[in-house]
């Protein structure tokens, strides 16, 4: 006998015992992935789902040829469970296994490559047959860490039951969820709430979930592991007794949830109507202080918005009016949050619409000043005075800015004058405290480098 | 004479220690070696070389030669013993000199060298730079990063062979000059295969750092542009083997596997210098994109490839090369990869099996958008049926919420009636499906469907829009409408079309009849006017003039113009009829039921 038929009725025997005394262990029962445990693994718990598994396996077609191995490259294979990146008989199969198990797995086309097969090592329709291991020698990457979602460390999830379907809520989605927080093993929160993904800061829910519940799907029951910045960071959370930098445990299950429709999923009119409901609820935000929740409001009403054509007459006024005032509402929440040159690009929009908005130009002559660009201020307020020329605050404005522009002029001065003394002085300074501003960044070092996370 | 002069210098040198040695004594020793070559005394010079009294001498002054020594080499004829001599001469230079100098030497000749001459100054070189390299002591792995990317750029000008005749004629030698940068290359890699079996690869990773480099140029430069389809009648075709080489050494090194998926797991900078991971990360688009052709196209490297991704995974992860791909089609001739590597992809995929989330990444939205535009503007007619093709394929593997979604966005984003026609024919296919299937399909039943029929049964513009250009998409629509009214009942009324009757006849029906009468009646009027005009006299003033792509087309003469006028009022004949035919069926279908009733 050839070595070549060797392995072939090698294969066959082995195939034949799966198919007869193989378990299936397809959820629907069908036969479709039969396994055999040839070496049982460890007690306790086998992988979950989106968990880094890394597998060691030999993979032949049923005449026996071997097409793939992970041992021919040295290394094991790693990929996340469940998550359809390998095919479905694997997601299956991987899924039942325990840690440093050993067992055979034939998988019928359906679980596999079907009918299109993959070019150019699996013919079309064929059944494959794996052996396949958890890698005894990674034990590290066996303990079946979580996900890590956004690969900072920052949120780990293990998904208790995966949900149904694949689609996320996104950020605008209104979900309905059950959690429950821990922290040091207390439990701080349990509650069922429903609000809208990106706003949970609302019902004191640290951002960390928000970002979660972009990456879980409908009837998921996961646990999150939240670092402080995740969770409720520098400031703590004394209304549950949370201390500052406090790492958070969560419980959570997504119940249900209402995607925020994409741009071109909706039609003009639903975004014209969409667009009102969203100005409200910038414009509640804006007072009360909350400028980067405003900020993702109006936000939402320029992106469907501003690039829509083909609008009926009526409808093109309603969506100007309605970007003029999303434009102009950002450039004051930019002024408060100190972005100043966007809040002139804003102004800039808005006036491209209007271009004698009194609000407009007032605006940008506030963030222009505050950029100390003084002669473009003034322009800007002398436009506000020639639109409306009772706008005091526009007037003292104007005075405002050649007061500053003097003072600029002044410490300008100042500063060049007494540039060479002092920059001998400085100088002089700094070779005497060298050694000493050394040593205590050495220190600052050495306390702070601990603790930062990795 | 010119040996004489450089007996002389070597004689008094010889007698000298290494440290004594004077810039004087350089310069003399240059330019009397330069004069013996020029000389033609090549033998001469190379028996000074071999003696052994002079070693100290051409170790440390020896590099000097190499410039006059590479300009000679050229100069000669292939089969002259002078050359001969040359090459030995250049062989001992790199056996006995510092190789700190010899080094940069080297490299001098490959930078200044240009034109026709690079592969071959390259190929001269590339040997005593591979010995000197390694007998390097310090800098190896940068020193040899800069070999590698300098003979890289300095190649990257030339074009690249494509069709088999220029291939096998390799007029400037590019073809042979790219195996041999690869074998030059082969002993570093082996270098660092060793280093990671040792394990203790952390010192060792700038090395391999560099030879990344070299394989993220050579992917986009040449083998991004070159032609890479087996060729009958060329055994070894030069650039499948050079692609072969490359993926084998990105698999030697440990790094295929990760840069295939490197993008969709979000860059992780493994790189300990911030600067290249940026510069990395704008460059590496286009060549991470042809690593992906060569795997799954051309299937270079695919013995080590793993086996149990699934097909939809593979799809996704193509999906930001195949985009790379496409845009670069409006840039260049870079035809088929694009074509070729989304058709591998999808051809894995059952039918159905796609499922409509993977239309949240941004690629798969974009991607036929991208397509569209192919489809309307590329000046090439296959470009366009192969786009088309791929199209059609990729709707097809898209479970029905997916084709529903994507029916949505092209015909809200392809501004192209010819499109917006293909689309809805593919709509009526689908709803097609879903009455004759036993299976459940809400997206092509009830209200999913009469909003998309909301979409699909209107004109753009109301009475006005102009129905010539958009005759393609009408007769689409009216064509699904027909379609609708025959198939559904009024009493079933799965589809919901009954329900909605009433705005079909407001927003689509009633403006295209009053569009048909004002078109018809203006062209008519037009073609009367035409005919009128002719009979007057011949004096033809034009109007106006068309060019195209700045060539000036001829006048239409006025015949021409009433055809053009005529086959219009063709086109308006046939939408109308058509559309007397679907009212004509509503009419009998809803008195009908009202009989019934």
């Amino acid at each position: 006998m050839t070595t070549d038929e060797a392995t072939k009725s090698e294969g066959e025997v082995q195939a034949a015992a799966l198919a007869e005394r193989g378990e299936d262990i397809t959820p629907s029962k069908d036969r479709g992935v039969l396994k055999i445990i040839k070496r049982p693994g460890s007690e306790g718990e086998s992988p979950m789902i989106g968990d880094k598994v890394s597998v060691h396996y030999k993979g032949k077609l049923a005449n026996g040829k071997k097409f793939d191995s992970s041992r021919d490259r040295n290394e094991p294979f790693i990929f996340s469970l469940g998550k359809g990146q390998v095919i479905k008989a694997w997601d299956i199969g991987v899924a039942t296994m325990k840690k440093g198990e050993i067992c055979y797995l034939l998988c019928k086309p359906e679980y596999a490559y079907g009918s299109a097969g993959s070019a150019p090592k699996i013919p079309s329709n064929a059944t494959l047959f794996f052996e396949a291991s958890n890698a005894g020698e990674l034990v590290e990457l066996l303990d079946f860490k979580g996900e890590d979602l956004f690969e900072d460390g920052g949120i780990i999830r293990r998904i208790k039951r995966k949900g149904e379907g694949y689609s996320n809520p996104n950020e605008g989605a209104t979900v309905e969820i059950h959690l429950e927080g821990f922290c040091g093993g207390r439990r701080f929160d349990c509650k069922d709430v429903k609000f809208v993904v990106g706003e949970g800061e609302d019902h004191d829910i640290p951002i960390g979930i928000d970002k979660a519940l972009e990456k879980m799907q409908r009837g998921e029951h996961c646990i999150l592991y939240l670092s402080p910045r995740y969770g409720f960071g520098e400031a703590g959370k004394p209304k549950y007794g949370i201390q500052r930098n406090a790492e958070l445990v969560y419980e959570v299950t997504l119940k249900s949830f209402e995607k925020a429709k994409e741009s071109w999923e909706m039609d003009t009119k639903e975004k014209l109507e969409q667009a009102a409901v969203v100005k409200e609820k910038g414009t509640m935000y804006f007072k009360e202080g909350k400028y980067l929740q405003a900020v993702i409001q109006y936000g939402k009403i320029v992106s469907w918005l501003e690039m829509e054509y083909g609008l009926s007459e009526k409808e093109s006024k309603a969506s100007d009016s309605f970007l003029l005032a999303a434009f102009l509402n950002l450039a004051m929440c930019y002024l408060k949050l100190r972005e100043y040159a966007k809040a002139v690009e804003c102004c800039d929009k808005a006036l491209g619409l209007d271009q004698d908005n009194e609000k407009g130009l007032y605006r940008r002559g506030e963030a222009r000043l505050l950029m100390n660009e003084f002669e473009l201020a003034k322009c800007d307020f002398q436009k506000v005075l020639e639109v409306n020329p009772q706008n005091k605050a526009a007037k003292s404005q104007i005075s405002v800015c050649q007061k500053k522009r003097k003072e600029h002029n002044e410490r300008d001065r100042r500063i060049y004058a007494n540039m060479f003394t002092k920059f001998a002085e400085r100088d002089a300074k700094e070779a005497a405290s060298k050694t000493g501003v050394e040593k205590t960044v050495e220190k600052a070092a050495c306390e702070k480098g601990p603790k930062t996370p990795g | 004479m010119a040996v004489d002069e450089l007996q002389a210098i070597i004689q008094r040198c010889q007698i000298l220690e290494e440290a004594d040695f004077k810039g004087e004594d350089f310069n003399l020793f240059q330019v009397a070696g330069q004069k013996c070559l020029e000389d033609g005394y090549a033998a001469q010079l190379l028996e000074v070389i071999q003696n052994e009294k002079n070693k100290v001498i051409i170790k440390n002054m020896g590099w000097n030669l190499i410039s006059p020594l590479v300009r000679c080499i050229f100069m000669y004829k292939q089969e002259d013993d002078k050359r001969e001599h040359c090459l030995m001469i250049l062989d001992q230079l790199a056996q006995l000199c510092n190789p700190k100098e010899l080094f940069l030497g080297l490299l001098e000749q490959i930078e200044q060298t240009s034109g026709e001459q690079v592969c071959q100054t390259v190929m001269l070189l590339l040997q005593p730079l591979q010995t000197v390299l390694l007998k390097l002591q310090n800098k190896k792995a940068y020193s040899v990063g800069l070999s590698l990317a300098m003979i890289m750029n300095q190649l990257t000008p030339l074009p690249v062979p494509y069709t088999k005749q220029q291939i096998q004629e390799d007029k400037l030698g590019l073809c042979q000059c790219c195996n041999a940068v690869v074998d030059f290359a082969k002993p570093f890699v082996n270098e660092v295969v060793k280093n990671m079996e040792k394990s203790s690869g952390y010192n060792d990773m700038e090395l391999k750092e560099e030879l990344i480099k070299f394989c993220m140029k050579s992917l986009k430069y040449p083998l991004l542009t070159a032609q890479l389809e087996q060729l009958e009648g060329i055994e070894e075709h030069p650039f499948r083997h050079f692609a072969t080489e490359i993926t084998d050494i990105l698999w030697n090194i440990g790094e295929l596997i990760p840069l295939v998926f490197a993008h969709h797991k979000g860059k992780s900078s493994q790189w300990e210098n911030q600067e290249f991971a940026d510069i990395e990360q704008k460059n590496s688009a286009d060549s991470l994109a042809c690593l992906s052709y060569l795997i799954f196209v051309q299937h270079f490297g695919v013995e080590c490839f793993p086996v149990v991704f699934s097909p939809s995974y593979l799809l996704l992860c193509n999906m930001t090369h195949i985009e790379v791909l496409l845009k670069r089609l409006s840039k260049e001739n870079q035809t088929f990869l694009y074509v070729d590597l989304f058709e591998s992809c999808l051809l894995r995929m059952e039918d159905n099996s796609l499922l409509h989330h993977y239309l949240e990444f941004r690629d798969f939205i974009n991607v036929p958008q991208d397509l569209v535009k192919i489809m309307t503007l590329c000046p090439m007619e296959h470009m366009r049926k192969k786009s088309l093709n791929i199209l059609q394929l990729f709707i097809d593997k898209f479970d029905t919420e997916g084709k529903y979604a994507l029916f949505r966005c092209l015909l809200k984003t392809s501004n192209h009636a010819g499109v917006e026609g293909y689309i809805i024919k593919n709509i009526k296919d689908q709803i097609h499906l879903a009455l004759t299937k036993e299976y459940d399909n809400i997206w092509f039943t009830g209200h999913h469907l009469i909003s998309l029929l909301d979409l699909v049964l209107s004109l753009p513009e109301g009475a006005e829009t102009d129905l010539l250009q958009n005759s393609d998409r009408i007769m689409a629509s009216l064509n699904l409408l027909r379609y609708l009214i025959i198939k559904d009942c009024e009493n079933d009324n799965q589809t919901g079309v009954w329900t909605t009757l009433g705005k079909i006849e407001q927003n689509f029906l009633k403006p295209l009849r009053v569009g048909l009468n004002m078109s018809k009646a203006h062209y008519e009027a037009e073609i009367k006017n035409k005919k009128e005009n002719r009979k007057e006299a011949h004096s033809s003033n034009t109007v106006c003039s068309v060019t195209v792509s700045g060539e000036k087309m001829p006048a239409m003469t006025t015949g021409m113009q009433l055809q053009v006028l005529h086959s219009a009022l063709f086109t308006f004949d046939l939408i109308e009829s058509v559309l007397a035919r679907v009212e004509e069926l509503i009419e009998v279908k809803t008195k009908a039921v009202m009989d019934e009733n």
